[in-house]
């Protein structure tokens, strides 16, 4: 088992436990020279010894669908590459370091590609998952548009919004959008999808995610493209599988579909990389202008550690799968258990077809905001099911779609657990659930 | 404030501003759990131009939100933010335009500290475990009871006397006993980034905006009757017309500048009557009052149900306490300045005092002139 828990010290002393904790912090504050506190990462050291025990609880990361610890493989690979002197180079460049520089970067595409069942051709490196989506959204679209043919897209309304949003962006210019029904579970059938393909003759694109980032289901995406191409043989299909890799087998050639968005935070790999997989000779109008780095799909320099880091990240995200995925299973099924004999608390999604890593639990009467807070200060960090930012809490659209009220919408906490999790986390949790619970609803 | 306080888990509403970093900092620094926490209070308005749009308005916007969140780093305390824009919409942007629809002047600071600042903060401060809640207000609050801060020049007890007397006990505001020099200087010391950032003088969710504009919209989303916020005219106390206004709710009881009359002799605005969309001046002396009747009296201390008691009024921040006689009846209470006060304006605060306490306060509903 990989050592990446995110047990850190550096961790513990932002989120004090303990109010004596804040005492020393303070304490050594106070010694300072008050006008000299920039340098206050001297006192750090000093912090750590004066720390009683408790200030050195370790937190529990319950957040992986957000992103992942990077695996210390991926960074002592990224390092290596940021060190070497003959690295540095453009990989674009003519010249020896442009040279070995591109070396790395093609090395790492093989290795995407080997792991995804894609040919390297097929793989144009991205800023990260938002990108390659917003790259399959509007450059397929586009492409579709300006030959002629129809190019309304189909999708569904539990898309995560980089995939919403250039859709509706792409809708206000006129191009028709349908989404798919989906059922309280989250569930979306070959069926429908054919179904919305007959009645929708506009259709150019399909876009469809392997796995949903809140409730955790996994589809079926051979079986989708199957009957998406029984209705219309030359329907484009992408796939957001950003969620997916690294906790179901995913493989672009097996699956049949055309376009295929990857992540690398999200198995283990750096921030800031990403990659659109597709057909080779798909028309994909580009969205940045400016230079001719991957085939002119996407100009821009390519961050070489970084597209290494990538390229590590995938080969292991597919080479210790099985084990992961076990790993997961196993403690998210205790999990599971524990949850239903809380009082008021539901699980959505669905069981039957899920990635394993994921739950969203519905505690009614409770704002989840609230509960992730209480969660946070004692050092447990999960997420709530809506994308909350600036401070605005909007119940969760993918909630609202599976039938939800607003306010059963906003009563939601997402726990996605990872390969570093431990059974012993997962029950600190559900210790600490029923007086947070308990403290979250005599205030409501 | 005491060090001999035991240690607790403490709320700290942060701004973004200067004043809740430092009072932040203060209670950390006597060795409390400090958490901050930002209300959302409203969406930047993307029509807004110049300062109004960079600092996204003054407390409490998304600009101001981040501000909060670095302060929060650079102490090392947690920080979050919460969405109060709903509850702040409902309890002060439609009161701010239902007021002014109604030819009063608002109060919107109060309305705030009342709806939305005090009550659900601390309980959503009760739902993280803290056992008090910790604003930057320049005011004290000893042995349960409100005291004006001690610094004359920023002293906000004036907004606060609608906070309720049963929060007393749950709040703490550690800036009461500090001047703003000192807190800046405090500021500067922690190397705070906003230590230097400019006291915020106007309303928050008017930004750099007319708050004209801002009452004609929300009326109009509001459904208001907007046919009382045309121009119309003004007139003096006989009733001969003296010139035009933009609507009543560009002027204020008391106001003198601004106004386009002919004539030499300085005219004051003394009353506003909407239902004829007319705004009457007269002149200095006709401004003053010698009585208010005062209408959903708020107690902040053990004050009778029935009865007269001697205390001073403030009817409006920074203005200065005038003696008077309060005669309390129930809900609403007259008072009877010991000397006419000038510029009396219906929808704003009276606030009673006995010396630094504030005894609680009301809406003032209408004056009586006279000498």
């Amino acid at each position: 088992m990989v050592p990446s828990r995110l047990k850190g010290v550096q961790n513990s002393l932002d989120r004090s436990g303990s109010s004596t904790a804040s005492a020393h912090r303070s304490t050594i504050r106070s010694r300072a020279d008050a006008s000299d506190r920039r340098t206050s990462g001297l006192h750090l050291p000093g912090a750590l010894f004066l720390a009683p025990l408790c200030y050195l609880v370790p937190v529990i990361y319950l957040d992986h669908n957000a992103t992942t610890p990077l695996d210390p493989r991926v960074a002592a690979r990224i390092v290596e590459v940021l060190r070497d002197p003959r690295l540095q180079g453009n990989p674009s460049s003519i010249h020896g370091w442009g040279q070995r520089a591109r070396a790395v970067v093609e090395r790492a595409r093989r290795s995407i590609a080997g792991a995804l069942g894609a040919e390297p051709l097929e793989v144009t490196l991205t800023s990260g998952g938002t990108e390659a989506d917003n790259l399959a959204i509007f450059g397929a679209v586009r492409s579709l548009r300006a030959k002629g043919g129809p190019h309304g897209i189909l999708t569904s309304p539990l898309e995560h919004p980089a995939i919403l949003a250039p859709a509706r962006s792409l809708e206000a210019e006129g191009v028709p959008l349908t989404l798919v029904g989906v059922d309280s579970m989250g569930r979306i059938t070959p069926e429908q999808v054919a179904k919305a393909l007959e009645e929708g003759p506009e259709i150019g694109l399909v876009s469809l995610a392997a796995a949903n980032h809140e409730l955790g289901n996994a589809y079926d995406i051979p079986g989708m493209v199957a009957a998406a191409r029984a209705v219309r043989p030359g329907i484009l299909f992408h796939t957001d599988a950003v969620q997916a890799i690294g906790k179901v087998p995913v493989n672009f050639r097996e699956w049949g579909v055309d376009l295929l968005s990857l992540s690398g935070h999200k198995f283990y790999g750096p921030k800031g990389t990403g990659a659109l997989v597709h057909r080779r000779h798909l028309d994909l109008t580009p969205l940045l202008r400016g230079g001719h780095q991957e085939r002119g799909r996407r100009p821009g320099s390519e961050s070489t550690a970084s597209v290494a880091g990538l390229g590590v990240a995938v080969e292991l995200a597919t080479a210790e799968l099985e084990t992961n995925r076990a790993h997961v299973r196993e403690l998210l099924a205790g999990l599971r258990a524990r949850l239903q004999e809380l009082d008021d608390v539901r699980l959505y999604g669905d069981p039957e077809s899920s990635v394993g890593n994921t739950l969203s639990v519905g505690v009614s009467g409770c704002e989840g905001q609230l509960l992730l807070i209480n969660l946070d200060l004692m050092g447990i960090m999960v997420s709530t099911g809506s994308a909350c930012t600036a401070g605005t809490l909007a119940p969760s659209p993918a909630l609202l779609a599976l039938g939800c009220t607003p306010e059963e919408g906003r009563a939601v906490l997402r726990i996605s657990v990872g390969k570093g999790t431990t059974a012993a986390e997962l029950d600190a949790l559900v210790d600490a659930l029923p007086e947070v619970i308990a403290r979250v609803r005599a205030e409501a | 404030m005491g060090y001999t306080e035991r240690v607790m888990r403490v709320v700290c509403a942060m701004s973004g501003g200067v004043d809740s970093s430092i009072a932040a900092a203060l209670l950390q620094e006597e060795g409390h759990e400090v958490i901050g926490l930002t209300m959302r209070l409203y969406d930047a308005d993307p029509t807004a131009s110049g300062p109004a749009r960079g600092r996204g308005g003054t407390c409490c916007s998304p600009a101001e939100i981040d501000r909060a969140k670095d302060v929060c780093a650079e102490l090392g305390i947690p920080h979050y933010t919460v969405d109060e824009r709903r509850r702040f919409e409902a309890a002060v942007i439609d009161d701010f335009a239902r007021e002014y629809a109604a030819g009063r002047t608002p109060n919107p600071c109060v309305r705030c500290n009342e709806h939305v600042k005090f009550g659900p903060l601390l309980e959503r401060a009760r739902a993280l475990g803290a056992e008090v809640l910790a604003t930057g207000h320049y005011a004290r609050i000893e042995d349960g009871v409100l005291l004006r801060g001690v610094d004359p020049g920023k002293d906000q007890s004036y907004f606060l006397f609608a906070m309720g007397a049963d929060l007393l006990a749950h709040v703490r505001m550690p800036l009461g006993t500090w001047n703003k020099d000192q807190v800046r200087e405090r500021a500067r010391g922690l190397g705070l980034v906003n230590a230097d950032a400019p006291d915020s003088q106007e309303l928050c969710f008017v930004g750099g905006r007319s708050h004209g504009a801002v009452v004609e919209r929300r009326a109009r989303e509001l459904g208001l009757d907007t046919e009382v916020l045309r121009p119309g005219t003004i007139v003096d106390q006989d009733g001969a017309r003296l010139g035009e206004h933009d609507g009543i709710h560009q002027v204020t009881v008391g106001q003198r500048r601004g106004l386009r009359i002919a004539g030499t002799s300085a005219r004051y605005v003394l009353r506003v009557l909407p239902e004829r969309r007319e705004v009457v001046v007269g002149d200095a002396e006709d401004l003053e009052a010698s009585s208010i009747e005062v209408a959903d009296l708020r107690r902040l201390v053990d004050l009778p149900a029935r009865g007269e008691l001697r205390a001073e009024v403030q009817i409006r921040h920074r203005s200065k306490p005038v003696p008077c006689t309060v005669t309390i009846d129930g809900e609403l209470a007259k008072i009877r300045f010991d000397t006419p006060v000038r510029a009396v304006a219906p929808g704003q605060a009276a606030v009673l005092y006995d010396g630094d306490r504030v005894l609680g306060g009301g809406w003032i509903a209408g004056g009586e002139a006279g000498r």
